[in-house]
């Protein structure tokens, strides 16, 4: 028998996930830029750089996909 | 031409195919039908042929004006052609109306109501033939659309959303003479009784975000209502369609991919209808695509009926190669055709994630270069003065942070040493408390060997000379106040040795409280002070 094939996150969650993960990637957006702002060239770690970069990266585009998602436009 | 065969008990659909027997006339079509099982001598069977005509009426006159009615002739045989002899046969020609203009009267011909019959006949050779007309008024509007191109994208994050564009043409009598406004409104029973005024469209139940518009934008006359079994859409063109015009408009909505979509064997499919959803249109062209995400692979098709089929590409959303589309095509498509098909492909789950790996990378990449921009020195002359000093100024400021943070760690020390002094008058334990005491003291002294060579540099370097008394009056009042903490730490322990309490303390302790407390606020300014540099 043939078994329906949703999408692998409910349909309901689209708006509420694309807000919190825009959210929390901003956050670490805005921390990371601080840091670049105020560390002077001998203090500065490129690994701390790297990672929070890559953390805010990653919730940024989930942000991203799932608003593109809840406004309609099903990439 | 469709044929279908049923078995009125059973009701099960048999097989029909194009025959072409070498010994019969070319000008005829020929279809031949397999039995459910072989017929024997004196046996029987009850077949049901259902044929759909299409542009089998003609409307006459051809040219009609705005207040005329709709007059067609329909051409038949009254004799059941078949290559077969025939015992008894009889028709029945069902008219929409019972405004018959002329019909053909051949013998034993009835008429009841609107419904005319012929027969019964008997004993007719085969290929008898018995031509019959009958001209009849009928005011539908013969709506045909010409091209119609029903794009299907299936996308796995939830959403089927089916876009159509139809050619629309009213192909009953052509309209002649001018039209008027005002006589289709005020009387349109009997100006314009033959225009197309709306078409009605079942869509499937759970359809949203439906759009109907043209190429000059939305077209507002439209409504929609739905319940648990269907979603039932009424449009109205910009203007009523006479004979002979024209119209082009598209009809778009979503619906959820769980009503289509299923998987079976690892495989998925998707099931869907294949004709228009509109009520009473025939197609003379329809082209069905179906676009599956990017990544499937494996795909093949199962229809009910013969069709066309072609593949191609499209680009769309978050696409990197494009997305496979198959291409199914027919002609003469009337609304009998409108079952349902089933796509196969194979999809693997990870590809979804290749999406948000897309937009992942891309503001990853913003942030690199963001790195790589504060890393690169790109100066143009690096012995330059100002270069130099921009360079000597950022070790200073280096330099000054590590002192804000050494000072940072005194001072969170302090607080540990008062925190210190609170459990003595909660627990009385006089030990503890002196051996926080000298653990602090060795952090001081270690906190000050930190800060010898970082102010050493600061004084030789010029860049420093505005900064550098205020910082070293922040180091002389951190030691101050670490001393007079100390001082009074040892004050109260002592007292609690001695015992002495309450109002000999606080006297003790009174001065240097309040010492440290106006350090305390001089210390903060100056830290305030440096970090705004």
């Amino acid at each position: 028998m043939a078994a329906a094939i949703t999408s692998p996150v409910p349909v309901a969650w689209y708006p509420t996930l694309a807000i919190f993960m825009l959210a929390i990637g901003l956050v670490v957006t805005a921390s990371f830029f601080i840091y670049e702002a105020t560390s002077s060239r001998r203090n500065r770690s490129l690994a701390k750089e790297l990672t929070t970069g890559a953390l805010a990266s990653f919730f940024l585009g989930f942000g991203t996909l799932f608003l593109l998602l809840a406004s309609g436009v099903y990439v | 031409m469709r044929v279908k065969g049923k078995v009125k008990k059973s009701g099960s659909n048999l097989l029909i195919n194009v025959a072409k027997p070498e010994e019969l006339p070319p000008s005829l079509i020929f279809h031949s039908v397999s039995l459910p099982k072989a017929l024997g001598e004196g046996d029987s069977l009850t077949i049901d042929v259902l044929a759909v005509f299409t542009h089998a009426l003609r409307p006459f006159p051809e040219e009609i004006t705005q207040a005329d009615i709709q007059l067609v002739l329909f051409q038949d045989t009254a004799h059941y052609l078949s290559p077969y002899a025939v015992k008894v046969q009889s028709l029945t020609v069902k008219l929409p109306k019972a405004r018959i203009e002329t019909y053909t009267k051949l013998e034993n011909t009835n008429i009841h109501g609107s419904d005319i019959k012929y027969g019964p006949y008997e004993n007719l050779p085969p290929f008898s033939y018995a031509p019959i007309a009958v001209h009849f008024e009928t005011n539908q509007p013969f709506a045909v659309a010409q091209e119609l191109v029903r794009e299907i994208e299936i996308s796995h994050w939830g959403n089927v959303q089916v876009t159509e564009h139809y050619n629309v043409v009213h192909q009953g009598a052509k309209s002649k003479g001018e039209f008027s406004r005002l006589d289709f409104q005020a009387r349109p029973h009997l100006r314009g009784a033959s225009a197309l005024r709306n078409l009605v469209a079942k869509l499937p139940p759970r359809a949203h975000s439906i759009y109907y518009r043209d190429e000059i934008g939305n077209i507002s006359t439209s409504n929609v209502w739905g319940d648990p079994k269907k979603t039932e859409l009424v449009i109205e063109p910009r203007y009523p369609l006479f004979g002979g015009w024209r119209t082009t408009f598209t009809i778009g909505y979503g619906l959820p991919l769980q009503d289509f979509l299923f998987g079976l064997e690892g495989k998925r499919f998707l099931n869907f209808s294949f004709g228009s959803p509109i009520n009473d249109l025939i197609t003379d062209n329809l082209i069905v695509k179906v676009v599956l995400p990017e990544g499937s692979n494996d795909i093949s098709i199962s229809t009910p009926f013969p069709v066309k089929q072609g593949q191609e590409t499209k680009i769309s959303h978050l696409d990197v190669a494009g997305r496979p589309v198959v291409v199914l095509e027919k002609t003469n498509v009337v609304p009998e055709h409108n079952q349902y098909f089933q796509v196969y492909y194979r999809f693997n789950k990870l590809s979804m994630l290749r999406e948000p790996f897309m937009l992942i990378s891309g503001f990853f990449i913003l942030f690199v270069s963001c790195i790589l921009y504060m890393h690169v020195d790109m100066s143009i002359s690096k012995s330059s003065p100002s270069y130099l000093a921009k360079l000597q100024w950022d070790e200073v400021r280096a330099t000054i942070q590590q002192v804000v943070s050494i000072i940072n760690q005194c001072l969170s020390k302090h607080e540990r040493l008062e925190a210190s002094l609170h459990d003595l008058s909660r627990t009385g334990d006089v030990q503890a408390c002196k051996t926080a005491r000298k653990t602090a003291d060795s952090l001081f002294k270690e906190y000050s060997k930190e800060l010898k060579p970082l102010l050493s540099f600061l004084q030789s370097s010029p860049q420093a000379t505005q900064i550098l008394p205020k910082v070293e009056e922040l180091v002389a009042k951190e030691k101050e106040l670490q001393e007079r903490l100390i001082a009074k730490h040892s004050t109260i322990v002592d007292c609690y040795e001695k015992k002495i309490g309450g109002r000999e303390l606080e006297n003790r302790v009174a001065s240097h409280q309040q010492k440290v407390v106006a350090l305390k606020q001089e210390v903060d300014d100056l830290l305030d002070y440096i970090e705004e540099i």
